[in-house]
């Protein structure tokens, strides 16, 4: 059969020398002293030396960069072993330098190399060089180790916040079926749960009949709503110890957007959760407190018609005894006891409703509610010549819980009145001042029974701290700073310079 | 990959060992020469691990800080080597070689992962009338928790241990080499073996 045009050619060619001559390496044939017996096409193109320049020179003398020592080691270690020994690019760079021009992303000067030492004959000592351009690769590494650092770096920040977050938040994350999936160490510590028990378990098992409904129910209307839901919850730890929690209800997703369960984010507000129960019974005994001191007021308000009614009565006896009984000083006598037990009846009327505490809302005149405030003082403003001025617009309006405010502003004058009867000055004042300021009335109430010192000050707000000698509660001002904070939703303060001492209250025209 | 357990018989791990022998005897000439330096080599121990068995025995060696270099062999008979060397070894096998740098350093680890590989495997190939060749040898310098994620060693159910130490005495140099072999040249080995102990009887 007749050879083809092609056939012919590779049968009259060297494959082997023209693929040498042509290969995308460079290839170079030393003997143990490194004399040069070949340099290849892509060696004459990369370094610009024609072979006939080279040919039996030494390559260390022409590459003065090459280490010599390290060269005839591994041409002779090569050469004992009968197999190939190696540069690595990502270690030594290069053996022949060879300048690149690369411009894009290029961290290299010069050509980065592999270079296999391969034996060619043993007993000639010679031996062939291989040489491979790695400088797209030893680019691709170097960006790799570059981002690897940073992927590392990254990688030891989360781990760090997730071990934060295991050690410090309370959470418990539970899939569709509400079975749990994780548990934060904080939380295991908090309810003293190991997490084997736990997990995989239903975490409505762990809560009471009528708080899984309930939660049930809200947690469908959270999810039509997309709302944050939050809740607060009693639970009970495995030592059956009672702690309040509040929660914080996030949905977790899937990569796909699927809705794969819910976190509960979960803050410990026992401590917080007591405080408010302290504080309700704290309310309910000052409550008590204010009512025994309003009886005694009452009392002592009754003193003084009460000894009206009887003066009435004994000048009717003595009348009638001295026999100058007349019809006119029975109608006065009359007229002015009854009178005076309407007065006594007026007071009953006026605090019948006192003692319970407004469960709504009202819209009142402010000047009403310090009427109430002062009436049981009058007398004794009168009768230890305090002077009690009222500055204020008389359609000043409120709306508040009426019995809060009128416990406090009482509270507070009869604070000023009891410091005002210890000292000894000529003109006792008591100014009572409300403006609105904003959205704030701010109600001051100003005395001149002296300074106060600032530890006193410091300390005036807490509860059982009480500066008078004897029938001091110690819970007057803590129940007004209570009340005015956190059921009429204000602020007090408590100022004292010179000989004034000053009360400032601030509250909102209408509490929402 | 193969997850079935192989094992070799008792005959097949002496021809082996006998095997082993003979190429860490040539093995030890071609390293004295490279380095000039009086090397002794411990017999081969030949162990079939499972993958976790094998990086615990790598955890042994967690007691100083080492270089890790590997160098895959392919051929009928393939897999990689593994070469331990500490940094005290290291940096007495570079004061020995009168190394300049940090990156010579590397150099002659996997120079030395080079000779120990060729050298052991080399003879061993042709024991059993075959031939190998070899890819370049890398270099790491990472944490054995970081060997047990490294894709290598997932790669293989099961391997052939072939574990020998090396020590040159007077230069303080100490090192451990793990011949490592893929589950299909495990099937190969054992053929290989059995066809040498038929030919013995």
């Amino acid at each position: 059969m007749a050879q083809t045009k092609i056939e012919q050619y590779i049968s009259c060619i060297d494959i082997d020398k023209k693929l040498i001559s042509n290969i995308n390496n460079g290839i170079l044939i030393l003997d143990d002293k490194l004399t040069i017996y070949y340099f290849n096409k892509w060696l004459e193109l990369h370094t610009k030396l024609k072979e006939q320049d080279v040919l039996y020179k030494q390559l260390d003398t022409i590459f003065t960069t090459i280490k010599t020592k390290t060269l005839i080691r591994k041409i002779k270690t090569a050469l004992n072993i009968g197999s190939p020994t190696f540069y690595i690019a990502d270690i030594s760079k290069y053996l022949i330098p060879i300048k690149i021009n690369q411009i894009k992303a290029s961290n290299y000067t010069y050509m980065q190399q592999d270079v296999s030492i391969i034996p060619f004959d043993k007993t000639k000592k010679i031996v062939a060089l291989i040489i491979t351009d790695q400088t797209n690769i030893s680019n691709t590494n170097s960006l790799l180790k570059a981002n690897i650092n940073k992927v590392n770096i990254l990688n030891n920040e989360l781990v760090k916040e997730r071990d934060t977050i295991n050690k410090k938040v309370l959470l418990i994350k539970i899939d569709t079926n509400n079975i749990i999936q994780n548990v934060s160490q904080a939380y295991l510590e908090l309810i003293k749960y190991d997490k084997n028990e736990l997990l995989q378990h239903d975490y409505f098992e762990y809560l009471r009949p009528f708080t899984k409904e309930k939660l049930l129910q809200d947690i469908k209307k959270y999810m039509k709503s997309k709302t944050v839901f939050k809740f607060e919850q009693k639970f009970f730890t495995k030592r059956k110890q009672e702690i309040w929690l509040k929660n914080t209800l996030l949905p977790e997703y899937d990569n796909f957007g699927n809705h794969i369960g819910f976190i509960f984010f979960k803050e410990n507000i026992t401590a917080s959760k007591k405080l408010q129960l302290h504080q309700k019974k704290l309310l309910v005994h000052s409550r008590l407190v204010a009512k025994r001191e309003m009886i005694s007021m009452i009392a002592h308000q009754w003193r003084q018609p009460l000894s009206v009614i009887t003066a009435n009565i004994s000048n009717l006896i003595i009348s009638k005894e001295l026999d100058t009984l007349t019809n006119e000083t029975i109608d006065k006598s009359y007229e002015q006891i009854l009178t005076t037990i309407s007065s006594l009846s007026d007071t009953i009327d006026f605090f019948r409703d006192f003692f319970n505490p407004c469960k709504s809302l009202s819209e009142t005149y402010l000047n009403e509610l310090t009427n109430k405030s002062v009436y049981l003082l009058k007398n004794d403003f009168k009768k230890y010549n305090i002077n009690y001025i009222e500055e204020m617009d008389q359609n000043l309006k409120i709306v508040t819980y009426k019995n809060e405010l009128v416990q406090t502003l009482m509270s507070i004058l009869k604070n000023s009145l009891d410091a005002l009867l210890e000292i000894k000055i000529k003109n006792k004042n008591i100014i009572l001042k409300a403006f609105k300021k904003n959205n704030y009335i701010n109600i001051m109430i100003i005395d001149n029974a002296g300074s106060i010192n600032k530890e006193t000050l410091n300390q005036i707000f807490e509860p059982y701290f009480s500066t008078k000698s004897k029938n001091g509660s110690g819970l007057g001002l803590y129940m007004c700073k209570i009340i005015v904070k956190d059921y009429l939703n204000g602020h007090i303060s408590l100022s004292s310079h010179k000989n004034e001492t000053k009360v400032l209250i601030k509250l909102p025209l209408t509490i929402h | 990959m193969n997850q079935e357990t192989i094992t070799l018989t008792e005959d097949e791990k002496d021809v082996l060992q006998e095997l082993m022998n003979i190429a860490y005897g040539s093995a030890t000439t071609v390293i004295a020469e490279m380095l000039d330096a009086f090397a002794s080599l411990s017999i081969p121990k030949i162990e079939i691990l499972k993958t976790t068995s094998l990086l615990a025995k790598f955890d042994d060696l967690k007691s100083t800080s080492y270089f890790f270099s590997t160098q895959a062999f392919m051929g009928e008979f393939s897999g990689e080597s593994v070469f331990f060397i500490n940094k005290v070894s290291a940096n007495n096998l570079a004061q020995h070689l009168e190394l300049e740098n940090n990156e010579d350093i590397h150099d002659a680890i996997l120079e030395l992962t080079n000779v120990l590989t060729s050298s052991l495997t080399t003879r061993l190939a042709q024991e059993m009338k075959t031939e190998i060749t070899y890819s370049s040898p890398n270099i790491s310098e990472i944490s054995l928790e970081q060997i047990a994620d490294t894709q290598t060693f997932k790669n293989y159910s099961q391997v052939i241990v072939i574990y020998i130490q090396i020590n040159f005495k007077d230069q303080k140099i100490n090192g451990e080499i793990f011949i490592l072999t893929k589950d299909g040249s495990i099937q190969w080995l054992k053929q290989r073996l059995n066809s040498i102990l038929a030919a013995l009887i």
